[in-house]
């Protein structure tokens, strides 16, 4: 496959080993890159195309300095042309400074909201490399070590079910527990009759936990 | 196109915001009403700051109290617990307000803000940056107008009462279902035997979740107790 100038986003690109970066060539001889590199292996390549650095995982970064965002819309059609032309993850980082402060919520609407792609501000080049380090660091850890890795919490179920039968005007802790030995679920007691429920309850409440179970409206 | 804008006008755009935030964010709250016109319910949501649709939940967060590292394991049980209730959940960063010469109010970036940053975002969490309660009001409205065009948003009357505010307890009381769920399940289901009677597939139709929500509620109507915590309240009746 040849990539040309007008290549959107270079494919072979997006299998980034753990702990690497791959910067676009423009990118050779700045400050933000001497200060990733020794932190993480930094590599350059040409015709990166739209993205300026690939890390980990498909994550890609958009660099949006404080220039361009005064200067116009320029940089929202590189972000359009990078949306259709992958499905890698595009973390847009932005220069929020003093003078670019104004523009952000805009574009901040623009990108998170309507792109659907991640925005980060930074207030300098320094910032920048703190923030790819980290970012290229969380590829590298293990999925147990993030938090929000979605971990099933393990609960009590029958003290849950307990306290949902509970929620039934005049069941306390004593009848819930009578109730569920009759009825070993939910499912179960909601489709109990009056004459059944009267066998574990009094017969007011057996009307009451009746109506309550099946009451329309 | 005007289909939707039909739809759009007859249900304001409706977002369920928790009773902390009339202290913690008035502001954010007048302005979705007066200037974003913005249907505000104030309700007791517990660990949830703003439900803006069916499925997506906004925490809003100072940002000197995000970059404080001594509140990590408050903002991970929270966000923690929010995950098994949503399927969508967005942190708002919201700027502080300093006052002229308090330099102990003044953010400085650290490793652990990024690192926090780069946790919740490789989880899928969204981020957004708030310059004030001004600015995260109109973040909530967009947020509720987004989902609303992806057929998300919050259709059901948020007011109950009488014996529904009985039923809306006993829905919430189901583990991992968030309050516009079990409001969800009060509005579409006529009665709590219906409800339990219902198949996964209907359950995830009425109550608008995914499947994967749908088999969590019907696996729980389901569960049979075991015979140990029953043998528990025979105890219980001999002590009587």
């Amino acid at each position: 496959m040849t990539a040309k100038e007008s290549t959107p986003v270079q494919v072979g690109a997006a299998a980034v080993p753990y702990g690497h970066a791959i910067g676009s060539e423009k990118w050779r001889g700045s400050a933000l890159a001497q200060q990733l590199q020794g932190k993480i292996k930094l590599v350059f390549e040409e015709n990166l195309g739209l993205v300026d650095f690939h890390l980990p995982n498909r994550i890609c970064i958009l660099y949006v300095s404080e220039t361009d965002l005064v200067s116009g819309n320029g940089f929202k059609r590189r972000l359009v042309r990078f949306r259709n032309a992958s499905n890698l993850h595009g973390i847009v980082i932005t220069e929020k400074t003093r003078l670019s402060e104004q523009y952000f919520p805009p574009i901040q609407k623009f990108i998170v909201l309507e792109l659907g792609m991640t925005l980060l501000p930074v207030a300098s080049q320094s910032e920048t490399s703190q923030l790819i380090i980290q970012l290229v660091r969380e590829q590298s850890k293990e999925h147990e070590s993030n938090p929000f890795f979605h971990r099933k919490r393990p609960h009590l179920m029958e003290t849950s079910v307990l306290q949902t039968v509970q929620q039934i005007p005049g069941v306390g802790k004593v009848k819930a527990l009578q109730l569920l030995q009759q009825f070993p679920n939910i499912n179960k007691l909601s489709n109990a009759s009056i004459q059944q429920l009267e066998l574990v309850v009094g017969r007011v409440l057996a009307q009451q936990i009746y109506t309550f179970l099946t009451q329309t409206k | 196109g005007s289909k939707v804008c039909l739809k759009e006008k007859q249900l304001p755009l409706c977002i369920l915001v928790n009773t902390r935030e009339v202290s913690s964010g008035p502001e954010v709250i007048s302005l979705l009403k007066t200037k974003h016109a913005v249907k505000v319910e104030v309700c007791s949501l517990g660990d949830c700051d703003y439900i803006v649709s069916n499925r997506l939940a906004v925490e809003r967060r100072s940002q000197l109290e995000f970059a404080n590292s001594t509140n990590r394991n408050k903002l991970t049980e929270r966000i923690q617990h929010l995950q098994s209730m949503f399927e969508r959940i967005c942190v708002v960063v919201e700027k502080d307000k300093v006052k002229a010469g308090d330099t102990s109010r003044i953010f400085h970036r650290t490793k652990y803000y990024d690192s926090m940053l780069s946790s919740m975002i490789s989880a899928g969490i969204r981020i957004l940056f708030s310059s004030g309660q001004e600015d995260t009001a109109s973040l909530l409205k967009e947020l509720a107008l987004t989902e609303h065009r992806k057929n998300a948003g919050i259709l059901v009357p948020t007011e109950v009462t009488g014996h529904k505010r009985e039923v809306l307890q006993f829905y919430l009381s189901i583990p991992h279902v968030s309050y516009v769920t079990a409001l969800t399940l009060c509005h579409h289901f006529d009665s709590i035997k219906q409800m339990t009677n219902s198949s996964v597939n209907e359950i995830s139709t009425r109550a608008q979740v995914s499947h994967k929500k749908a088999e969590e509620i019907y696996s729980y109507v389901h569960y049979v107790l075991e015979s140990q915590i029953l043998a528990g309240s025979v105890n219980i009746k001999e002590k009587q």
